[in-house]
Protein backbone atom coordinates (compact mmCIF):
# COMPACT_ATOMS: atom_id res chain seq x y z
CA UNK A 1 0.00 0.00 0.00
CA UNK A 2 3.00 2.38 0.90
CA UNK A 3 4.40 1.80 -2.26
CA UNK A 4 1.52 2.91 -4.38
CA UNK A 5 1.08 6.29 -2.52
CA UNK A 6 4.87 6.74 -3.09
CA UNK A 7 4.17 5.50 -6.97
CA UNK A 8 1.22 7.95 -7.16
CA UNK A 9 3.25 11.00 -5.53
CA UNK A 10 5.74 10.66 -8.19
CA UNK A 11 4.18 10.31 -11.00
CA UNK A 12 1.92 13.52 -9.93
CA UNK A 13 4.91 15.02 -9.62
CA UNK A 14 6.22 14.07 -12.31
CA UNK A 15 3.69 15.33 -14.71
CA UNK A 16 3.89 18.44 -12.63
CA UNK A 17 7.12 19.29 -13.80
CA UNK A 18 6.46 17.81 -17.40
CA UNK A 19 3.85 20.62 -17.33
CA UNK A 20 5.72 23.71 -15.28
CA UNK A 21 8.70 22.89 -18.07
CA UNK A 22 6.03 23.34 -20.94
CA UNK A 23 5.07 26.71 -19.32
CA UNK A 24 8.59 28.16 -19.13
CA UNK A 25 9.90 27.26 -22.34
CA UNK A 26 6.97 28.59 -23.55
CA UNK A 27 7.05 31.82 -22.24
CA UNK A 28 11.18 32.22 -22.35
CA UNK A 29 11.15 30.92 -25.80
CA UNK A 30 12.55 33.31 -28.49
CA UNK A 31 10.41 33.39 -31.84
CA UNK A 32 12.14 32.26 -34.86
CA UNK A 33 11.64 35.62 -36.26
CA UNK A 34 13.22 38.21 -33.73
CA UNK A 35 15.65 40.68 -34.93
CA UNK A 36 18.73 38.68 -35.19
CA UNK A 37 16.93 36.04 -37.72
CA UNK A 38 16.33 36.37 -41.60
CA UNK A 39 13.08 34.43 -41.41
CA UNK A 40 9.44 35.62 -40.66
CA UNK A 41 7.36 32.67 -39.97
CA UNK A 42 3.81 33.73 -40.77
CA UNK A 43 0.94 31.72 -39.81
CA UNK A 44 -2.77 31.68 -41.65
CA UNK A 45 -5.50 29.44 -42.31
CA UNK A 46 -5.61 29.24 -45.71
CA UNK A 47 -9.37 28.46 -46.05
CA UNK A 48 -10.65 32.30 -46.40
CA UNK A 49 -10.24 32.86 -50.34
CA UNK A 50 -10.23 35.82 -51.37
CA UNK A 51 -7.60 36.45 -48.91
CA UNK A 52 -5.92 33.05 -48.31
CA UNK A 53 -6.64 29.43 -49.82
CA UNK A 54 -4.83 26.99 -51.35
CA UNK A 55 -3.35 27.34 -54.86
CA UNK A 56 -3.36 24.74 -57.44
CA UNK A 57 0.22 24.41 -56.97
CA UNK A 58 -1.02 23.52 -53.09
CA UNK A 59 0.74 26.94 -51.96
CA UNK A 60 -1.17 28.93 -50.01
CA UNK A 61 -2.15 31.79 -51.93
CA UNK A 62 -4.30 35.10 -52.03
CA UNK A 63 -4.43 38.57 -50.57
CA UNK A 64 -3.02 38.40 -47.46
CA UNK A 65 -0.52 35.99 -48.46
CA UNK A 66 0.73 38.63 -51.50
CA UNK A 67 0.44 41.20 -48.90
CA UNK A 68 2.90 39.82 -46.34
CA UNK A 69 5.27 38.98 -48.82
CA UNK A 70 5.41 42.10 -49.65
CA UNK A 71 5.88 43.45 -46.22
CA UNK A 72 8.36 40.78 -45.52
CA UNK A 73 10.71 42.22 -48.53
CA UNK A 74 10.31 46.14 -47.44
CA UNK A 75 11.66 44.21 -43.91
CA UNK A 76 14.62 42.36 -45.70
CA UNK A 77 13.04 38.75 -44.05
CA UNK A 78 12.12 35.33 -45.93
CA UNK A 79 8.54 35.17 -45.19
CA UNK A 80 7.94 31.23 -44.34
CA UNK A 81 3.98 30.60 -44.34
CA UNK A 82 2.42 27.82 -41.64
CA UNK A 83 -0.85 26.85 -42.31
CA UNK A 84 -2.99 25.83 -39.60
CA UNK A 85 -6.11 25.68 -37.79
CA UNK A 86 -7.73 29.82 -37.53
CA UNK A 87 -9.03 29.18 -33.62
CA UNK A 88 -5.09 27.92 -32.96
CA UNK A 89 -3.49 30.85 -34.66
CA UNK A 90 -3.66 33.52 -31.59
CA UNK A 91 -2.47 30.91 -29.27
CA UNK A 92 0.49 30.06 -31.58
CA UNK A 93 1.53 33.41 -31.84
CA UNK A 94 5.10 34.09 -30.52
CA UNK A 95 5.93 30.81 -29.76
CA UNK A 96 5.44 28.80 -33.34
CA UNK A 97 4.60 31.87 -35.34
CA UNK A 98 6.51 35.20 -35.69
CA UNK A 99 2.66 36.87 -36.69
CA UNK A 100 -1.01 35.69 -38.00
CA UNK A 101 -2.46 37.12 -41.00
CA UNK A 102 -5.36 35.49 -41.96
CA UNK A 103 -8.17 38.12 -42.48
CA UNK A 104 -7.92 38.56 -38.74
CA UNK A 105 -10.76 41.02 -36.91
CA UNK A 106 -9.38 43.06 -34.35
CA UNK A 107 -11.38 42.31 -31.24
CA UNK A 108 -10.87 43.81 -27.83
CA UNK A 109 -10.56 40.03 -26.63
CA UNK A 110 -7.96 39.60 -28.88
CA UNK A 111 -5.98 42.58 -28.05
CA UNK A 112 -5.63 41.21 -24.34
CA UNK A 113 -3.38 38.27 -25.67
CA UNK A 114 -1.88 39.72 -29.04
CA UNK A 115 -0.88 43.51 -31.00
CA UNK A 116 -2.63 44.03 -33.90
CA UNK A 117 -1.14 46.03 -36.89
CA UNK A 118 -2.95 49.35 -38.66
CA UNK A 119 -6.11 47.93 -40.03
CA UNK A 120 -5.46 47.09 -43.93
CA UNK A 121 -8.79 46.25 -45.05
CA UNK A 122 -12.71 46.83 -43.41
CA UNK A 123 -15.18 43.92 -44.19
CA UNK A 124 -18.49 42.71 -42.81
CA UNK A 125 -19.93 39.62 -41.77
CA UNK A 126 -22.13 38.37 -44.71
CA UNK A 127 -25.15 35.67 -44.50
CA UNK A 128 -25.05 33.01 -46.96
CA UNK A 129 -28.40 31.69 -47.55
CA UNK A 130 -30.45 29.47 -49.32
CA UNK A 131 -32.03 31.33 -52.49
CA UNK A 132 -35.65 30.26 -51.44
CA UNK A 133 -35.19 31.51 -47.55
CA UNK A 134 -37.70 33.66 -45.77
CA UNK A 135 -34.59 34.87 -43.10
CA UNK A 136 -34.69 38.63 -43.47
CA UNK A 137 -33.97 40.29 -40.31
CA UNK A 138 -31.86 39.77 -37.21
CA UNK A 139 -34.90 38.36 -35.41
CA UNK A 140 -35.69 35.96 -38.41
CA UNK A 141 -32.43 34.11 -36.98
CA UNK A 142 -32.73 33.46 -33.61
CA UNK A 143 -33.84 29.55 -33.19
CA UNK A 144 -31.86 28.78 -36.55
CA UNK A 145 -29.56 26.58 -37.58
CA UNK A 146 -26.27 28.87 -37.91
CA UNK A 147 -23.25 27.36 -39.87
CA UNK A 148 -19.84 29.17 -38.83
CA UNK A 149 -15.68 28.83 -39.07
CA UNK A 150 -14.69 27.78 -35.44
CA UNK A 151 -13.22 30.91 -33.73
CA UNK A 152 -14.24 33.36 -36.63
CA UNK A 153 -16.22 36.60 -36.39
CA UNK A 154 -19.19 35.34 -37.72
CA UNK A 155 -18.81 32.20 -34.68
CA UNK A 156 -19.14 35.24 -32.39
CA UNK A 157 -22.08 36.90 -33.95
CA UNK A 158 -24.12 33.37 -34.14
CA UNK A 159 -22.83 32.66 -30.37
CA UNK A 160 -24.50 35.93 -29.33
CA UNK A 161 -27.53 34.72 -30.82
CA UNK A 162 -27.60 31.46 -29.49
CA UNK A 163 -27.29 33.28 -25.98
CA UNK A 164 -30.16 34.90 -26.53
CA UNK A 165 -32.32 32.55 -27.65
CA UNK A 166 -31.08 28.90 -26.88
CA UNK A 167 -33.45 27.10 -29.36
CA UNK A 168 -30.48 28.08 -31.40
CA UNK A 169 -28.39 25.91 -32.92
CA UNK A 170 -24.91 26.82 -33.96
CA UNK A 171 -22.39 24.47 -36.04
CA UNK A 172 -18.93 25.31 -36.19
CA UNK A 173 -17.02 23.82 -39.03
CA UNK A 174 -12.79 23.51 -39.30
CA UNK A 175 -13.30 25.11 -42.46
CA UNK A 176 -16.08 27.90 -44.12
CA UNK A 177 -16.69 25.45 -47.30
CA UNK A 178 -17.71 22.71 -44.94
CA UNK A 179 -20.41 24.96 -43.58
CA UNK A 180 -21.53 26.13 -47.09
CA UNK A 181 -21.86 21.97 -47.77
CA UNK A 182 -24.15 21.55 -44.88
CA UNK A 183 -25.57 24.71 -45.67
CA UNK A 184 -26.41 23.15 -49.74
CA UNK A 185 -27.13 19.64 -47.93
CA UNK A 186 -29.96 21.33 -46.00
CA UNK A 187 -28.34 20.92 -42.31
CA UNK A 188 -27.92 24.44 -41.60
CA UNK A 189 -30.62 27.15 -42.37
CA UNK A 190 -27.87 29.95 -43.06
CA UNK A 191 -24.32 30.71 -42.70
CA UNK A 192 -22.34 33.62 -41.29
CA UNK A 193 -19.03 34.30 -42.75
CA UNK A 194 -17.13 37.19 -44.29
CA UNK A 195 -17.77 39.09 -47.03
CA UNK A 196 -15.40 37.86 -49.64
CA UNK A 197 -15.16 33.98 -48.80
CA UNK A 198 -19.52 34.59 -48.52
CA UNK A 199 -19.18 36.23 -52.60
CA UNK A 200 -16.44 33.49 -53.56
CA UNK A 201 -18.52 30.40 -52.09
CA UNK A 202 -22.39 31.90 -53.74
CA UNK A 203 -20.60 32.39 -57.33
CA UNK A 204 -19.67 28.71 -57.41
CA UNK A 205 -23.19 28.01 -56.61
CA UNK A 206 -25.27 30.73 -57.81
CA UNK A 207 -28.27 28.89 -58.50
CA UNK A 208 -28.91 28.10 -54.98
CA UNK A 209 -27.56 30.45 -52.56
CA UNK A 210 -27.44 34.26 -52.00
CA UNK A 211 -25.48 36.33 -50.02
CA UNK A 212 -26.63 38.90 -48.10
CA UNK A 213 -24.67 41.97 -46.74
CA UNK A 214 -24.76 41.71 -42.61
CA UNK A 215 -25.39 45.30 -42.55
CA UNK A 216 -29.13 44.37 -43.26
CA UNK A 217 -28.76 42.16 -40.20
CA UNK A 218 -27.25 44.74 -38.58
CA UNK A 219 -23.40 43.02 -38.06
CA UNK A 220 -21.53 46.17 -38.01
CA UNK A 221 -18.16 46.93 -39.83
CA UNK A 222 -14.71 45.31 -38.32
CA UNK A 223 -11.22 45.60 -39.60
CA UNK A 224 -8.83 43.21 -40.94
CA UNK A 225 -5.11 43.80 -39.23
CA UNK A 226 -1.95 41.31 -38.79
CA UNK A 227 -1.55 39.86 -35.59
CA UNK A 228 1.62 39.88 -33.71
CA UNK A 229 3.04 38.72 -29.69
CA UNK A 230 2.04 41.34 -26.80
CA UNK A 231 4.15 44.06 -26.78
CA UNK A 232 6.55 43.65 -29.28
CA UNK A 233 6.66 47.02 -30.37
CA UNK A 234 10.10 46.47 -32.54
CA UNK A 235 7.70 44.10 -34.81
CA UNK A 236 4.33 46.30 -34.63
CA UNK A 237 6.43 49.27 -35.70
CA UNK A 238 8.51 47.77 -38.38
CA UNK A 239 5.57 45.90 -39.63
CA UNK A 240 3.32 49.42 -40.02
CA UNK A 241 6.01 51.07 -41.54
CA UNK A 242 6.36 48.36 -44.51
CA UNK A 243 2.50 48.86 -45.14
CA UNK A 244 2.28 52.27 -45.29
CA UNK A 245 5.26 52.17 -47.80
CA UNK A 246 3.11 49.43 -49.67
CA UNK A 247 0.04 51.43 -49.39
CA UNK A 248 1.97 54.76 -50.89
CA UNK A 249 3.68 53.42 -53.66
CA UNK A 250 -0.04 52.02 -54.56
CA UNK A 251 1.18 47.96 -54.51
CA UNK A 252 -1.55 47.54 -52.13
CA UNK A 253 -3.83 48.91 -54.56
CA UNK A 254 -2.96 46.59 -56.98
CA UNK A 255 -3.09 43.71 -54.98
CA UNK A 256 -6.90 44.76 -53.78
CA UNK A 257 -7.49 44.31 -57.45
CA UNK A 258 -5.78 41.57 -58.17
CA UNK A 259 -7.74 39.15 -55.55
CA UNK A 260 -10.42 41.12 -54.34
CA UNK A 261 -11.61 43.10 -57.56
CA UNK A 262 -14.38 45.51 -56.78
CA UNK B 1 0.39 30.87 -8.92
CA UNK B 2 -2.45 33.75 -9.52
CA UNK B 3 -1.68 34.03 -12.88
CA UNK B 4 -2.71 30.32 -13.33
CA UNK B 5 -5.41 30.55 -11.36
CA UNK B 6 -6.73 33.50 -13.43
CA UNK B 7 -6.16 31.38 -16.71
CA UNK B 8 -7.77 28.20 -14.55
CA UNK B 9 -10.88 30.56 -14.19
CA UNK B 10 -11.04 31.94 -17.45
CA UNK B 11 -11.10 27.94 -19.00
CA UNK B 12 -13.52 26.81 -16.48
CA UNK B 13 -15.31 29.24 -14.71
CA UNK B 14 -16.74 32.43 -16.43
CA UNK B 15 -19.57 32.28 -18.21
CA UNK B 16 -20.46 29.06 -17.27
CA UNK B 17 -17.71 27.03 -19.52
CA UNK B 18 -17.82 24.33 -17.43
CA UNK B 19 -21.04 23.66 -18.99
CA UNK B 20 -19.85 23.12 -22.13
CA UNK B 21 -17.26 20.52 -21.12
CA UNK B 22 -19.93 18.73 -19.36
CA UNK B 23 -22.31 18.72 -22.36
CA UNK B 24 -18.79 17.75 -24.10
CA UNK B 25 -18.31 14.73 -22.42
CA UNK B 26 -21.95 13.90 -22.52
CA UNK B 27 -21.36 13.72 -26.47
CA UNK B 28 -18.40 11.94 -26.21
CA UNK B 29 -20.04 9.18 -23.77
CA UNK B 30 -23.06 9.26 -26.01
CA UNK B 31 -21.24 8.04 -29.12
CA UNK B 32 -18.75 5.84 -27.71
CA UNK B 33 -21.58 3.65 -25.91
CA UNK B 34 -23.60 3.73 -29.39
CA UNK B 35 -20.94 3.26 -31.07
CA UNK B 36 -19.96 0.62 -28.89
CA UNK B 37 -22.97 -1.46 -28.64
CA UNK B 38 -23.11 -1.53 -32.26
CA UNK B 39 -19.52 -2.26 -32.87
CA UNK B 40 -20.06 -5.35 -30.23
CA UNK B 41 -23.20 -6.95 -32.21
CA UNK B 42 -22.27 -6.08 -35.57
CA UNK B 43 -18.57 -7.24 -34.93
CA UNK B 44 -19.69 -10.52 -33.46
CA UNK B 45 -21.54 -11.02 -36.38
CA UNK B 46 -18.53 -10.42 -38.43
CA UNK B 47 -16.49 -12.22 -36.29
CA UNK B 48 -18.58 -15.47 -36.72
CA UNK B 49 -18.63 -14.68 -40.69
CA UNK B 50 -15.24 -14.64 -40.39
CA UNK B 51 -14.87 -18.23 -39.06
CA UNK B 52 -17.02 -20.25 -41.37
CA UNK B 53 -15.29 -22.44 -43.88
CA UNK B 54 -16.87 -24.95 -46.39
CA UNK B 55 -16.45 -29.15 -46.13
CA UNK B 56 -13.72 -28.85 -48.96
CA UNK B 57 -11.80 -26.00 -46.75
CA UNK B 58 -12.66 -23.09 -48.68
CA UNK B 59 -14.21 -20.05 -47.27
CA UNK B 60 -17.95 -19.56 -47.74
CA UNK B 61 -19.38 -16.57 -49.43
CA UNK B 62 -20.19 -15.09 -45.79
CA UNK B 63 -16.56 -15.29 -44.76
CA UNK B 64 -14.89 -13.31 -47.87
CA UNK B 65 -17.73 -10.61 -47.65
CA UNK B 66 -16.83 -9.95 -44.11
CA UNK B 67 -13.07 -10.40 -44.50
CA UNK B 68 -13.51 -7.85 -47.21
CA UNK B 69 -15.37 -5.52 -45.35
CA UNK B 70 -12.73 -5.64 -42.65
CA UNK B 71 -9.86 -5.03 -44.87
CA UNK B 72 -11.46 -2.03 -46.30
CA UNK B 73 -12.42 -0.52 -43.24
CA UNK B 74 -8.95 -1.22 -41.57
CA UNK B 75 -7.38 0.44 -44.63
CA UNK B 76 -8.78 3.62 -44.48
CA UNK B 77 -9.03 6.62 -41.96
CA UNK B 78 -11.83 6.71 -39.45
CA UNK B 79 -11.90 10.30 -39.70
CA UNK B 80 -12.08 10.30 -43.48
CA UNK B 81 -15.11 7.67 -42.78
CA UNK B 82 -16.61 9.98 -40.49
CA UNK B 83 -16.08 12.53 -43.04
CA UNK B 84 -17.89 10.70 -45.97
CA UNK B 85 -20.54 9.08 -43.61
CA UNK B 86 -21.33 12.89 -42.30
CA UNK B 87 -21.03 14.40 -45.80
CA UNK B 88 -22.08 11.96 -48.19
CA UNK B 89 -24.04 8.74 -47.37
CA UNK B 90 -25.81 10.93 -44.66
CA UNK B 91 -25.77 13.96 -46.40
CA UNK B 92 -28.73 15.35 -45.52
CA UNK B 93 -29.40 13.83 -42.08
CA UNK B 94 -28.74 16.34 -39.23
CA UNK B 95 -28.58 14.21 -36.58
CA UNK B 96 -24.70 14.55 -35.82
CA UNK B 97 -24.07 12.00 -32.80
CA UNK B 98 -26.04 9.39 -34.48
CA UNK B 99 -24.23 9.86 -37.81
CA UNK B 100 -20.81 10.02 -35.60
CA UNK B 101 -22.05 6.62 -33.72
CA UNK B 102 -22.69 4.69 -37.18
CA UNK B 103 -19.63 5.59 -38.61
CA UNK B 104 -17.62 4.93 -35.16
CA UNK B 105 -20.09 1.63 -34.86
CA UNK B 106 -18.94 0.30 -38.33
CA UNK B 107 -15.22 0.84 -37.86
CA UNK B 108 -14.59 -0.78 -34.38
CA UNK B 109 -16.88 -3.64 -35.36
CA UNK B 110 -14.49 -4.51 -38.13
CA UNK B 111 -11.89 -4.47 -35.02
CA UNK B 112 -14.15 -6.10 -32.66
CA UNK B 113 -14.55 -9.05 -35.33
CA UNK B 114 -11.08 -10.03 -34.91
CA UNK B 115 -11.37 -9.89 -31.32
CA UNK B 116 -14.73 -12.12 -31.39
CA UNK B 117 -12.65 -14.69 -33.97
CA UNK B 118 -9.32 -14.67 -32.25
CA UNK B 119 -11.69 -15.61 -28.93
CA UNK B 120 -13.17 -18.10 -30.64
CA UNK B 121 -10.04 -19.50 -31.95
CA UNK B 122 -8.66 -19.39 -28.33
CA UNK B 123 -10.69 -22.01 -27.42
CA UNK B 124 -9.15 -25.39 -27.69
CA UNK B 125 -10.94 -27.47 -30.79
CA UNK B 126 -11.18 -30.68 -28.61
CA UNK B 127 -13.77 -28.89 -27.09
CA UNK B 128 -16.09 -28.90 -29.95
CA UNK B 129 -15.32 -32.12 -30.38
CA UNK B 130 -16.04 -33.07 -26.82
CA UNK B 131 -19.62 -31.01 -26.99
CA UNK B 132 -20.35 -33.01 -31.11
CA UNK B 133 -19.46 -36.13 -29.57
CA UNK B 134 -21.78 -36.08 -26.51
CA UNK B 135 -24.46 -35.19 -29.02
CA UNK B 136 -24.39 -31.96 -29.00
CA UNK B 137 -25.88 -30.23 -32.49
CA UNK B 138 -22.65 -27.62 -33.96
CA UNK B 139 -24.58 -24.38 -33.08
CA UNK B 140 -25.71 -25.98 -29.35
CA UNK B 141 -21.65 -26.83 -28.70
CA UNK B 142 -21.03 -22.92 -30.15
CA UNK B 143 -23.80 -21.68 -27.67
CA UNK B 144 -23.37 -23.71 -24.42
CA UNK B 145 -19.79 -24.91 -24.88
CA UNK B 146 -17.37 -22.51 -26.86
CA UNK B 147 -18.70 -18.89 -26.77
CA UNK B 148 -18.60 -19.19 -22.95
CA UNK B 149 -15.09 -19.67 -22.71
CA UNK B 150 -14.29 -17.58 -25.37
CA UNK B 151 -16.18 -14.95 -23.94
CA UNK B 152 -13.86 -14.80 -20.95
CA UNK B 153 -10.85 -14.23 -23.87
CA UNK B 154 -12.50 -11.61 -25.29
CA UNK B 155 -13.11 -9.46 -22.35
CA UNK B 156 -9.47 -7.90 -22.16
CA UNK B 157 -9.14 -6.82 -25.50
CA UNK B 158 -12.39 -5.44 -26.27
CA UNK B 159 -12.25 -3.05 -23.19
CA UNK B 160 -8.81 -2.16 -24.97
CA UNK B 161 -11.25 -1.36 -28.22
CA UNK B 162 -13.99 0.40 -25.86
CA UNK B 163 -11.31 2.25 -24.50
CA UNK B 164 -9.61 3.09 -28.27
CA UNK B 165 -13.33 4.06 -29.31
CA UNK B 166 -13.68 6.66 -26.59
CA UNK B 167 -10.61 8.79 -27.23
CA UNK B 168 -10.89 8.33 -31.41
CA UNK B 169 -14.25 10.21 -31.08
CA UNK B 170 -12.34 13.01 -30.35
CA UNK B 171 -12.18 13.91 -34.10
CA UNK B 172 -16.09 14.42 -34.41
CA UNK B 173 -15.30 18.24 -34.35
CA UNK B 174 -14.70 17.80 -37.98
CA UNK B 175 -18.60 17.47 -38.71
CA UNK B 176 -19.54 20.46 -36.68
CA UNK B 177 -20.33 18.41 -33.35
CA UNK B 178 -19.13 19.43 -29.54
CA UNK B 179 -17.73 16.84 -28.04
CA UNK B 180 -15.13 17.36 -25.41
CA UNK B 181 -12.07 18.18 -27.53
CA UNK B 182 -13.66 20.10 -29.42
CA UNK B 183 -15.57 22.00 -26.60
CA UNK B 184 -11.56 22.89 -25.33
CA UNK B 185 -10.69 24.07 -28.94
CA UNK B 186 -13.87 26.33 -28.41
CA UNK B 187 -13.12 27.53 -25.34
CA UNK B 188 -9.19 28.34 -26.67
CA UNK B 189 -10.37 29.84 -29.19
CA UNK B 190 -12.79 32.40 -26.89
CA UNK B 191 -9.85 32.65 -24.65
CA UNK B 192 -6.63 32.45 -26.95
CA UNK B 193 -5.17 30.42 -24.03
CA UNK B 194 -4.69 26.64 -25.30
CA UNK B 195 -3.36 25.85 -21.93
CA UNK B 196 -5.39 25.41 -19.72
CA UNK B 197 -8.34 23.88 -21.42
CA UNK B 198 -6.48 21.03 -23.39
CA UNK B 199 -4.57 20.41 -20.28
CA UNK B 200 -7.74 20.56 -18.42
CA UNK B 201 -9.39 18.33 -21.15
CA UNK B 202 -6.85 15.46 -21.24
CA UNK B 203 -7.05 15.32 -16.82
CA UNK B 204 -11.27 14.35 -17.94
CA UNK B 205 -10.16 12.20 -20.58
CA UNK B 206 -7.87 10.24 -17.80
CA UNK B 207 -10.00 10.54 -15.08
CA UNK B 208 -13.14 8.65 -16.91
CA UNK B 209 -11.03 5.98 -18.48
CA UNK B 210 -9.41 5.33 -15.57
CA UNK B 211 -12.95 4.51 -14.20
CA UNK B 212 -13.48 2.41 -16.67
CA UNK B 213 -10.42 0.78 -16.50
CA UNK B 214 -10.98 -0.24 -12.58
CA UNK B 215 -14.67 -1.18 -13.96
CA UNK B 216 -13.67 -3.66 -16.54
CA UNK B 217 -10.87 -5.12 -13.72
CA UNK B 218 -14.26 -6.19 -11.99
CA UNK B 219 -15.75 -7.75 -14.78
CA UNK B 220 -12.91 -9.50 -15.78
CA UNK B 221 -12.31 -11.08 -11.93
CA UNK B 222 -16.24 -11.86 -11.66
CA UNK B 223 -15.97 -14.08 -15.15
CA UNK B 224 -13.07 -15.72 -14.10
CA UNK B 225 -14.46 -16.79 -10.24
CA UNK B 226 -15.25 -20.13 -11.52
CA UNK B 227 -12.08 -21.16 -13.01
CA UNK B 228 -10.17 -23.15 -11.00
CA UNK B 229 -6.23 -22.39 -11.48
Amino acid sequence: MKQRVIAVVLTCLLVLLMVSGCTGTTTGFAPAGSSENKKLVVGTNAEFPPFEYIDDNGKPDGFDMALIKAIGEKMGKEVDIQNMEFDSLVSSIGTKIDLAIAGMTVTEERQNTVDFSDPYYTAVQYVILPADSEIATYEDLSGKAIGVQLGTTGDFDASDIEEADSSTKVSRYNKGVDAVNDLLNGKVDCVIIDKNPAETFVSKHAEELVAVDGSQFGFEEESYAIAMPKGDKELVDAVNKALQEIKSEGTFDKLVEEYIGN
Amino acid sequence: MGELEQKFAAAFLTEGRWILYFKGLGVTLGIAVLAAILGVIFGTVLGIMKLSFREDGKKTLWNILATAYVDVIRGTPSVLQLLIMWFIVFATWNNGVAVASISFGLNSAAYVSEIVRGGILAVDVGQMEAGRSLGLSKAMTMRYIILPQALKNMVPPLGNEFITLLKETAIVGYVSLTDLTRAANQIASRTYEAFMPLIGTAVIYFVVIKILTLLLGVLERRLRESDQR
